[in-house]
C-alpha cells in the first residue's frame, strides 16, 4: 500500500492534470445549460462595460480595414456613376438625334463613328453603316448640330467621310443673313475658311454659314459654322475665318442623308461649260 | 501563500487586459490577439511547476472561457496542457535563467503552439478549414504576436537585474 501511495505520489503531477483535462471536457460537452447562461450573463455585463470605458481608445486595425473597404466601395461607386452619366449623355444626344430625324425633309441613315483622325491634313471619319443601308459615294454626313462631311468610299456595313477638316473637301456655302456666297475650305491647319468673298462683301463676326443652293453634293441650309474672323486678305479679297457648329473632337453619332446630286444639272452644266471653251 | 496570491493578482489583470484592451490591437483578416494570459501562464509555471502551472491555466482559461461567451471548458482545457507543459521547465537551478534570458521566449513560444492547437482544433470543429488551414491562419500567427509580447517582461527582467 505504501509503496502503491508513494508510486500515485510520484504520478501526482500527471494525475491532477488528467483530472483537470477530464473536467475541462465535461465542461465542453455540458454547455448551454442554466448555470452557465446565468453566469455568461454577468460576463457579458462586465465585459461590456470595461469596453465600453475603453471605447474612445481608436482601433488602428480596423480603422485600416474599413479605410480599405470605403476606398472599394467608393471606386465601385464612381464605375456606376460613370456608367449613368454616360448613359445619361447618350440618351439627350438620342433624344436630339430623333427629334433633327423627325424635322428634316430628307430620309436619313443613323450611323455611330467608330473610327476618326483630326491631326492629318486630310481627315476622315468611319461609320458603321455602308451600302447594305442604302449609304452611296458623296452623301452629305450630317449631325442636329450641322454638316460634318461626305462619304467618300462605301463597303457592306462601313463608310468613310471626309470631314471639313479635309483638305479636299469644298464646301458652297452663304452666308445666311446677307447671302454672300463663298467656298468653304480648310487649309491644313486652324480654322476652316470662307473663300471667295470679296472686300466689299456684307460679312460680320457671327453671321452663319450655311450650305448653298449652287452645291450639287450637298441639299442647300445645312449649318455649317460662325464667323469668328473677318478681316482684308488682300486687295481683292476677304479672310472669313469660321467655327464650326460641330464639334469634331466630341461627335459620337451622324446622319448620312439619302441626297446625291442631280445628275440632269451636273450633265448640263458640263455640257455648257464645254460649249464655252 | 502570498506568492500564490501574487500569481492570481498577476493572471486575474492579464484576464482583464487581455478581455478589454487587447482587442484593440489585433491583426490581419482572422483578427489575432496576442495572448497576454500565456504568458504570465508560462511565468508561473516555470516558477512553481507543472500542478501549479495546470491548475493556474485551468482556472485563468475558465474565466476566459466564461467572458468569451464561447465554448465553456475550451479554453480552460487549452490553458491547462500549456501551464503543465511550462511546468517542465522549472528548474531550481535554471528558473532564473529562464526568466530573465529570451529562452523564456521561447518557452513562451512553444506553450503557445500547444495551446493554440488544441484551442483552435476544438473551435473549428465541423468548419471546412484543414489543420494546415487553421496552423497557418489561426496558431502560427498567435504564436508569433504572443511571443513578440514575451519579449517585453524579459527586456524588464534583464534591465532590473542590470540596475542591481
Amino acid at each position: 500500500m505504501k509503496i502503491l501511495l508513494s508510486y500515485l505520489g510520484n504520478l501526482k503531477e500527471y494525475i491532477i492534470f488528467s483530472a483537470l483535462i477530464v473536467i475541462s471536457l465535461i465542461l465542453i460537452f455540458q454547455n448551454d445549460n442554466v448555470q452557465i447562461r446565468f453566469v455568461r450573463v454577468i460576463a457579458v455585463n462586465v465585459i461590456g462595460t470595461i469596453q465600453d470605458g475603453f471605447s474612445f481608445i481608436p482601433n488602428i486595425f480596423e480603422l485600416e480595414r474599413e479605410n480599405k473597404s470605403l476606398r472599394e466601395t467608393n471606386i465601385d461607386l464612381s464605375k456606376e456613376v460613370s456608367m449613368l452619366k454616360e448613359a445619361k449623355l447618350e440618351n439627350l444626344r438620342l433624344n436630339y438625334m430623333v427629334e433633327f430625324k423627325q424635322r428634316t425633309n430628307y430620309n436619313t441613315v443613323t450611323g455611330k463613328i467608330i473610327g476618326k483622325t483630326l491631326i492629318q491634313t486630310r481627315n476622315n471619319i468611319t461609320i458603321n453603316v455602308g451600302e447594305n443601308d442604302s449609304v452611296k459615294i458623296g452623301m452629305p454626313v450630317i449631325t442636329d448640330k450641322g454638316l460634318v462631311g461626305k462619304v467618300v468610299a462605301t463597303s457592306g456595313n462601313y463608310s468613310i467621310a471626309q470631314i471639313l477638316f479635309n483638305k479636299d473637301l469644298k464646301v458652297s456655302a452663304k452666308v445666311q443673313r446677307s447671302r454672300v456666297d463663298g467656298i468653304i475650305a480648310w487649309d491644313g491647319e486652324g480654322k476652316i475658311t470662307m473663300r471667295n468673298v470679296s472686300k466689299s462683301a456684307d460679312v460680320k463676326v457671327g453671321d452663319v454659314i450655311i450650305t448653298s443652293e449652287y452645291s450639287n453634293s450637298f441639299p442647300a441650309g445645312i449649318p455649317i459654322g460662325y464667323v469668328t474672323t473677318d478681316n482684308t486678305l488682300d486687295n481683292l479679297f476677304k479672310n472669313i475665318e469660321v467655327e464650326c457648329f460641330v464639334n469634331f473632337e466630341t461627335v459620337e453619332e451622324v446622319f448620312v442623308l439619302k441626297y446625291l446630286s442631280d445628275d440632269e444639272r451636273k450633265e448640263l452644266e458640263k455640257k455648257f461649260s464645254e460649249k464655252s471653251k | 501563500m502570498n506568492e500564490y496570491l501574487k500569481y492570481g493578482g498577476i493572471l486575474l489583470a492579464l484576464i482583464l487586459l487581455q478581455k478589454t484592451v487587447v482587442s484593440f490591437i489585433d491583426v490581419t483578416e482572422f483578427r489575432i490577439t496576442p495572448d497576454l494570459v500565456l504568458i504570465g501562464l508560462v511565468y508561473v509555471g516555470i516558477k512553481r511547476g507543472k500542478i501549479t502551472g495546470s491548475i493556474a491555466g485551468f482556472v485563468s482559461g475558465l474565466i476566459l472561457d466564461i467572458f468569451s461567451f464561447s465554448f465553456i471548458g475550451l479554453m480552460a482545457l487549452a490553458k491547462t496542457a500549456a501551464g503543465f507543459a511550462s511546468g517542465f521547465f522549472n528548474n531550481d537551478q535554471k528558473t532564473e535563467r529562464y526568466l530573465n534570458s529570451y529562452i523564456f521566449v521561447i518557452i513562451v513560444s512553444v506553450a503557445s503552439v500547444i495551446n493554440n492547437i488544441v484551442y483552435f482544433a476544438f473551435y473549428f470543429q465541423g468548419t471546412n478549414l484543414t489543420f494546415v488551414d487553421i496552423l497557418i491562419r489561426y496558431v502560427l500567427p498567435t504564436t508569433v504576436y504572443t511571443a513578440l509580447f514575451s519579449v517585453i517582461p524579459v527586456i524588464f527582467a534583464r534591465r532590473r537585474r542590470f540596475a542591481r
